[in-house]
């Protein structure tokens, strides 16, 4: 029986650094998708994330264990990303060349036309619209985590969420992608 | 074509909304994690990322204030000893307000300065122009240009970047935000190397935290925003995503 996220960093709290290299398995590929959709360029996500996982690891004595560790790093890895964003925000936008998806074999060259269209897209929807569609689509997280990720109420969630809904579908077909 | 759109009218409403959610589900497909990150991660852990360069600056800055505020702050080539135990009184408890606030300023934990400030020394037009300076937001900049068109002096950009060399007050009046048009940075009295150091700490620090749990809305430096728990920080990029996720502006530091 494999252990539970709070369990592991349980044990980091307790000083097992190496525990904490299950939660960054456990979590890494996912934060970084994420990241990725909300920043828009791999070297950024990247470093979100890796903020994301140093400051969970820095701030673990105030953590909880009454938490859910998966809310609480999100909380902490979407603050990294707004931070990103402002870092960034007097520069140009995300060039389409570093547009992410494109990388990826498996994928068709249909898909990979898509993800490219829905990462410029995405760049039109509202910081915070953008924030809770990609948790609600790229993580399948529910509306009560997402409101518990962002301190909002569930049906703040539900607002931005069809808010950003009809920013993308816009800004999709504005690309030529119509959603069925 | 036709054929097809008379065998699968369009869907509508909740129909719709079900499709097009498996199919946004689909297209968000998360992508694969680079190999190096998860080393990265790790090696890092050792490092202390609490040692921030702006904060070194703190021992080298001599301070000066009147009754009325704070005159002067300037950069020493060595440590500056600690404030002159005679400055009792209003000048002492504005002096160290001073220098608490540009402790946190430094260290990333404050956006606003609240210690008054004495520019009634330097001359009408330089004051006006450092006034329109401290007005500039944390983490944003203005041009030269921009500040002589808010004196009604349009043409006197030049005249503004030396009422900002003349600044009494460097980084409690953030002549630091005010850049050329063409987006260099122009100069300034504590070195170009401080000028960056400064903007690319704004850059980086979110101006405004929430409360999860109060859903109250801080500028960071406010005494407010120090007392929300480490797991319930809340950080927006900006005032309208923090409105209109339901937070209410603190009445302590009204970032609103």
């Amino acid at each position: 029986m494999q252990e539970s996220d709070e369990e592991v960093f349980g044990l980091v709290q307790r000083g097992d650094r190496r525990a904490f290299n299950t939660l960054v398995h456990r979590f890494g590929r996912r934060a970084y998708a994420v990241a990725l959709r909300l920043l828009g360029r791999r070297e950024d996500a990247e470093d979100a994330v890796q903020l994301a996982f140093l400051r969970a690891y820095e701030s673990r004595v105030s953590y909880d264990s009454r938490w859910r560790f998966s809310t609480w790093f999100y909380r902490i890895l979407v603050n990294a990303c707004v931070d990103e964003l402002r870092r960034r925000r007097p520069t140009e936008p995300v060039a389409a060349a570093e547009i992410p998806g494109a990388e990826n074999p498996e994928r068709s060259a249909m898909n990979r036309e898509r993800q490219r269209c829905l990462q410029a897209a995405l760049t039109e929807v509202p910081t915070e619209a953008r924030i809770v569609l990609t948790l609600y689509y790229g993580d399948a997280k529910s509306y009560r985590e997402i409101g518990e990720i962002r301190g909002v109420s569930v049906n703040t969630v539900k607002t931005h969420l069809r808010r950003g809904r009809l920013a993308l579908r816009r800004a999709l077909r504005a690309r030529g992608v119509e959603e069925p | 074509m036709k054929q097809r759109h008379s065998q699968a009218p369009a869907p509508r409403g909740a129909a719709r909304d079900r499709r097009s959610d498996a199919w946004l589900r689909e297209t968000f497909n998360p992508p694969t994690l680079p190999h190096h990150l998860v080393r990265s991660i790790m090696r890092q852990l050792d490092l202390d990322l609490s040692a921030q360069a702006p904060l070194d600056l703190l021992d080298r800055l001599a301070l000066a204030a009147s009754p009325a505020g704070i005159t002067q702050v300037s950069l020493r080539r060595g440590r500056v000893p600690a404030a002159p135990a005679a400055a009792g009184g209003r000048i002492g408890a504005l002096l160290a307000l001073a220098r608490r606030e540009l402790e946190e300023y430094l260290a990333g934990q404050r956006t606003f300065f609240t210690v008054p400030v004495d520019l009634s020394r330097v001359p009408a037009f330089e004051r006006s122009a450092l006034e329109v300076a401290a007005r500039i937001p944390y983490g944003e900049v203005r041009s030269y240009r921009w500040i002589a068109e808010q004196l009604g002096q349009p043409e006197a950009a030049r005249a503004v970047g030396n009422a900002m060399a003349g600044n009494p007050i460097p980084i409690i009046v953030p002549c630091h935000r005010v850049v050329r048009s063409d987006g260099t940075l122009g100069g300034y009295s504590f070195g170009l190397v401080r000028k960056e150091t400064f903007l690319t700490l704004e850059q980086g620090t979110s101006a405004y935290v929430g409360c999860a749990s109060t859903r109250i809305l801080c500028r960071r430096g406010c005494a407010h925003e120090r007392r929300i728990h480490p797991g319930g920080r809340i950080h927006f990029l900006a005032l309208a995503d923090a409105l209109s996720s339901g937070y209410r502006p603190c009445q302590t530091c009204r970032p609103a």
